[in-house]
């Protein structure tokens, strides 16, 4: 049975795994969850996903929650076929571990929060905060100068092999150069960086929606 | 012996700490002044490029983000004290899982209202009680959720505790002891109420949870 991926056409998460299946060629049925008709949160959908949040996989019979555990799950069950997203070697896994973390806590809160700001809650009937927005990108900002660093020394965010954790800033990413906030081009490593894994066909194949 | 360079009071710190003592992995704690900004120094900013706390340093090898170094030091030790990370490709995905869980459906909005209520006033800063609000009305229905998944299977990933479990004591711990409503979103709760009080009672954590 094909691997079922719940999610929402444009959803930053959704399009998280999305990524990841065409990177590692895993074929896939799309099965949309209308969230604006709030179908995820109706009881056929939480009762698979508690907290009523997209995507979620159905890989014959296993359910699994959350896009980046979804992300590790395909990446380590398709290691042998399409682009290596995980390493094997304990020193690589390590460093993969530091960029994976580093992307949730130093990446993730800032871009999605900024993504919440300058337009999803436009979506629903908010406004941005105007403040909060600022000092969102603020530290965004200081914690690229930090990334810059690191792409000086090294290709991508694990060492000199794309992995997973390269590909988790996409979504997020680009939502944001998106609404016109570019923090990425005036930092040359940045930039070639998000340059490199923005470029990918695998995200070009699922950045304008599934 | 594994360095430990951080805070002994830092929350990522203990993680680390924690680790240590369910894998009965010997370390040293080497005091970061944070006070002085020890950790925007060029020199602990070479090795740590974001200037936050902890880092290790095992026999010369480096590496920071506590939960990085908590993954390490379960893997390299399997053999030796608890396991804290499955090796069962389905279990290690529900591991997945529920690590993701503890830090975009717990610690996105706890550690936050920690920082507003415990370490903002301790650096003479005034509490954003507004945002406090804001992100205990974001985290009630997902501490609901909690309950529905602890009432099916003991700890958050299955009947075994994994460092998914551990990562939530931290933040979690400074959380709870805020007192009146936060004590009451884990104690209303009796499937959460009763992980809460099982994972908070380790001997790893009472060790080292007010001090690495």
């Amino acid at each position: 049975m094909v691997l079922k991926l719940y999610g929402f056409a444009t959803s930053t998460c959704t399009l998280r795994v999305a990524v990841v299946l065409k990177e590692k060629n895993v074929p896939f049925e799309f099965i949309p969850v209308d969230l604006l008709k709030g179908a995820h949160k109706a009881p056929e959908f939480t009762a698979y996903q508690p907290f009523g949040q997209v995507p979620y996989i159905d890989d014959n019979g296993l359910i699994l929650y959350e896009s980046r555990a979804i992300g590790r799950y395909i990446a380590a069950k398709y290691a042998s076929q399409g682009t290596p997203l995980l390493p094997t070697d304990p020193t690589a896994i390590a460093f993969f571990e530091q960029a994976a973390s580093t992307e949730t806590s130093n990446y993730d809160p800032f871009v999605s929060g900024l993504a919440w700001e300058l337009k999803f809650s436009m979506l629903f009937g908010g406004k941005t905060d105007e403040a909060r927005a600022k000092s969102l990108q603020g530290q965004l900002s200081a914690k690229l100068d930090a990334y810059d660093v690191i792409l000086g020394k090294q290709k991508y965010l694990a060492g000199n092999d794309i992995t997973l954790a390269d590909l988790f800033h996409l979504p997020y990413g680009a939502v944001v150069l998106d609404v016109g906030l570019d923090e990425f081009s005036s930092r040359p490593n940045v930039a070639r960086w998000w340059k490199d894994i923005s470029s990918r066909a695998s995200w070009e194949a699922v950045k304008g929606g599934i | 012996m594994i360095k430990l360079y951080g805070f002994p009071l830092s929350t990522c710190t203990r993680l680390v700490a924690l680790v240590c003592k369910e894998k009965n992995v010997p370390y040293e704690i080497i005091s970061v002044n944070l006070a002085k900004g020890e950790q925007k120094n060029p020199s602990f900013m070479a090795v740590q490029p974001f200037g936050q706390v902890p880092y290790i340093d095992d026999d010369g090898f480096l590496l920071y983000e506590s939960r990085a170094i908590a993954r390490y030091l379960s893997k390299k030790y399997p053999n030796q004290g608890t396991s804290l990370i499955p090796s069962d490709p389905k279990a290690e995905a529900l591991f997945e899982q529920a690590s993701s869980i503890e830090t975009f459906n717990f610690n996105a909005f706890v550690a936050p209202i920690v920082v507003e209520k415990v370490f903002k006033p301790r650096r003479g800063l005034q509490t954003n009680e507004e945002r406090v609000k804001e992100l205990l009305a974001s985290l009630l229905p997902k501490m609901d959720a909690y309950d529905l998944i602890l009432g099916k299977q003991k700890y958050l990933a299955g009947d075994s505790v994994t460092l998914a479990d551990l990562s939530h004591l931290p933040y979690g711990t400074a959380f709870y002891g805020l007192g009146d409503v936060f004590t009451e979103v884990f104690e209303s709760r009796p499937n959460l109420a009763r992980w809460w009080k099982d994972i908070s009672n380790r001997p790893a954590w009472l060790a080292v949870k007010d001090g690495a």
